[in-house]
């Protein structure tokens, strides 16, 4: 039976870091790893306080590290002596790859299972359960995605054994600290095409953390979440309770063997590549639909008949929700669009072509508006892609902006959508 | 899961599709020999231990690229991990984070990897959590690729610079090899941190030194009391006797030695495959037919009192 532990924190501040921070300690994570760099540090300062490693001096850190205590909760962290990137994720990638435990599906069908586990050392399993062992979070700024750039690419022909792994990018596109404005969406989409999130918001970003280690650690494959500069140091009140995963944290240790999966050589890793591209990629597409809004997406409908749909993802997300609270935002959008789908989105990549279609069929949509912030067009090629591939009669339109303003130049997104 | 052996069925373990880039050491690979006293290093540490069963440790063996941890995973299956050049020693500390405590994890390197690895491998010295075993297969060359000269590499000072204690062994030595990784598992199991560096590993490189020396390398020998000659004797009169009962007869009666040490002259009792590595005088042949004859790696670094052919070939 699994085992949770609830603790009221109070009212207190919490940045963007921090709150990933509380999502993977929810989780049940067991080992951390990283390496500093603005804006992705207080993240794992957060955890290198809660693991004892240096004084806990704010008051997160101070009344989660009381409910850890007290949960005798297992937690290793790494921050700077893993001394690169590089060095963090191949910690990060030893530490996942070890299954010593069981869990039971629940994501995933019979047949769901087959397909993802069914050549490992596990295909046996009459129950088909999971297996699973410590849940891992790597992070690093947005230029460390470069330099881990090798790992987390041969994590990819891991799968599933890499279920569990999250990887937190703390995106500087704004260039305050950084050479270059780097948007890691593109890299974490279009290269090593694992499953990726921009987060939004202090206040619901630990959910999603939460929730998309419950998934993709049963899909067994790593997934990425990507704060940019604003989010990784705002802070907002909170009155967080937190329930931690007990089950998850205190699983039973193990590495099992399985050098097909974990020796990769090209015989091994050619058949995985092909599997990965045609079978695997496909069934996230479908599992992000079915858990659209278990991973913090959310689609409401402004009006009977909507002819534009609005994806608004990351930090337009945040503004955007404005729409909701003050009527005359809400008669603006209704003047501009007339009546709109609106797809409040976390999901960056792969995008879920099957909603797409059955939300076109379903409605007059003629155009669609896609909102993100970055020079990837993540989203965006996407969206193209589907709609060529499906054959669906809409145009799709990139509204974009391809960097991040800086706090001084900060002008208001939800003006940006309803002047676009 | 997690026990001590490989719980894999065997339509798993057996890798169908390797064959299409095969993998064969040469007969004298100083890298299989070292994977051999790897295995029969913790053999012998549970058999010390009297430890049985599921009671029993496991080595977990966590590699760097290069042949010299390719041929462990093609010729002896010990390599459970391979991932990017580089990642050996750090992802070797990760799974020590996830693995059991019946687990033992060992990393490797070649010597040209070394370098690429060197920050993983000072992270697992400096990591005060567990103990390390990290082996270094020292060519003195990058081997697999061509024969680039690395970076030029003092092991003696930089490993213990960084807080290992620095041991390096003759890969020719495979029954001493053997007592001094079981030796070294019960050190990591204290937390302590070994490098290990196994010098000359290449048998092409060491026969070239050795011509160039003026050496003339010998070969092995097998006494009568070797159950596979005896064997074929015994073959050999079924074929000529009784020919119909020869399909019934195993191909080999031991082969103890030629599949232990990955080595093709002992495996076709063939001489002049041998390339004189001498590995063979220390195998623990169960009816003692092993010998060498002839000056070979071992006895020539022996002689010369130095710790490895490296050395001495400058």
């Amino acid at each position: 039976m699994a085992k949770s532990k609830m603790f009221d924190l109070g009212r207190m501040r919490l940045s963007g870091s921090q709150s990933v921070a509380r999502g993977a300690i929810e989780a049940g994570v067991r080992v951390t790893s990283g390496y500093p760099g603005a804006p992705i540090s207080d993240l794992q300062g957060s955890f290198d306080q809660l693991a004892g490693n240096i004084p806990r001096n704010n008051p997160f850190t101070v009344l989660v590290g009381e409910a850890l205590d007290e949960a005798v909760y297992q937690l290793v962290s790494y921050w700077g002596t893993t001394s690169n990137e590089d060095n963090a994720m191949g910690l990060a990638l030893g530490a996942v790859i070890g299954k010593g435990d069981y869990k039971k599906r629940e994501f995933l069908t019979e047949e769901e299972w087959d397909l993802i586990y069914g050549e490992t050392v596990f295909a046996d399993d009459k129950e088909k359960g999971i297996p699973v062992g410590s849940r891992v979070m790597c992070s690093f700024k947005h230029l460390g995605g470069n330099t881990a750039a090798d790992v987390i690419r041969v994590a990819v022909n891991a799968v599933p054994y890499t279920g569990g792994l999250s990887i937190a990018s703390g995106d500087d596109r704004q260039g305050t600290s950084s050479q270059t404005m780097q948007d890691n969406k593109i890299l974490f989409s279009f290269h090593f095409r694992i499953p990726t999130l921009e987060l939004y918001s202090p206040r619901t970003a630990h959910n999603t953390v939460k929730n998309c280690y419950c998934l993709f650690e049963e899909l067994g494959v790593p997934f990425a979440l990507i704060m940019n500069y604003d989010l990784s140091y705002r802070e907002v009140s909170v009155d967080p309770i937190m329930e931690l995963d007990i089950t998850a944290n205190q699983r039973r240790k193990g590495f099992t063997r399985d050098p097909k999966h974990l020796v990769t050589i090209g015989p091994h890793i050619r058949p995985k590549e092909k599997k990965y591209h045609s079978e695997l990629i496909p069934l996230f597409k479908i599992k992000i639909k079915e858990y659209f809004e278990f991973l913090g997406n959310r689609i409401t409908t402004y009006g009977a008949e909507p002819r534009a749909m609005l994806i608004v993802n990351g930090p337009f997300r945040e503004d955007f929700e404005i729409v909701n609270h003050d009527p005359d935002i809400k008669e603006r959008l209704e003047s501009k669009f007339g009546d709109v789908l609106v797809m409040e989105t976390d999901i960056v990549f792969p995008q879920p072509d099957s909603l797409f279609d059955e939300l076109i069929s379903k409605h007059p949509i003629q155009e669609i508006f896609v909102f993100e912030e970055g020079y990837g067009q993540v989203i965006y090629l996407q969206l193209l892609d589907i709609v060529n591939r499906m054959g669906l009669d809409v145009k799709v339109f990139d509204c974009g902006i391809p960097f991040e303003p800086r706090i001084y130049e900060r002008f208001s997104y939800i003006d940006y959508i309803m002047d676009v | 899961m997690a026990t001590g052996k490989n719980p894999a069925p065997k339509r798993f373990t057996s890798d169908e599709i390797t064959y299409l880039r095969p993998v064969s050491s040469c007969s004298g690979c100083g890298d299989t020999k070292v994977s051999w006293s790897l295995m029969e290093g913790i053999r012998r540490f549970n058999r010390e231990l009297g430890l049985k069963g599921r009671d029993r440790y496991e080595l977990i063996y966590a590699a760097d690229r290069g042949c010299g941890n390719l041929q462990g995973y093609h010729a002896y299956r010990i390599v459970d991990a391979i991932f990017c050049m580089g990642s050996g020693a750090i992802v070797g500390d990760g799974i020590k984070e996830s693995c059991s405590e019946k687990q033992i994890v060992v990393t490797a390197s070649g010597d040209g990897a070394y370098n690429f690895n060197i920050s993983g491998i000072k992270f697992a010295a400096k990591n005060k959590r567990f103990g390390a075993i990290n082996v270094i297969y020292n060519n003195y060359n990058i081997r697999m690729t061509g024969g680039q000269t690395p970076l030029e590499i003092n092991f003696n000072k930089e490993g213990t610079a960084m807080g290992f204690d620095v041991m390096h062994i003759n890969p020719f030595r495979v029954n001493d090899n053997a007592e001094i990784f079981k030796t070294l598992y019960r050190r990591y199991l204290k937390k302590e941190k070994v490098m290990v560096v196994a010098d000359g590993v290449c048998a092409i490189d060491n026969g070239k030194n050795a011509k160039a020396e003026g050496i003339k390398l010998g070969h092995f020998k097998r006494s009568e009391a070797c159950l596979d000659l005896k064997f074929a004797k015994e073959r050999e009169r079924v074929a000529k006797e009784e020919p119909e009962k020869l399909k019934d007869l195993p191909r080999f009666k031991c082969r103890l030695c030629g599949i232990g040490l990955r080595c093709h002259a002992l495996l076709n009792n063939d001489p002049s495959m041998c390339s004189g590595c001498g590995a063979c005088s220390q195998f623990p042949c169960p009816v003692d037919a092993l010998s060498f004859e002839g000056a070979n790696f071992l006895s020539i670094a022996n002689a010369n009192g130095i710790k490895d052919l490296g050395d001495m070939h400058g």
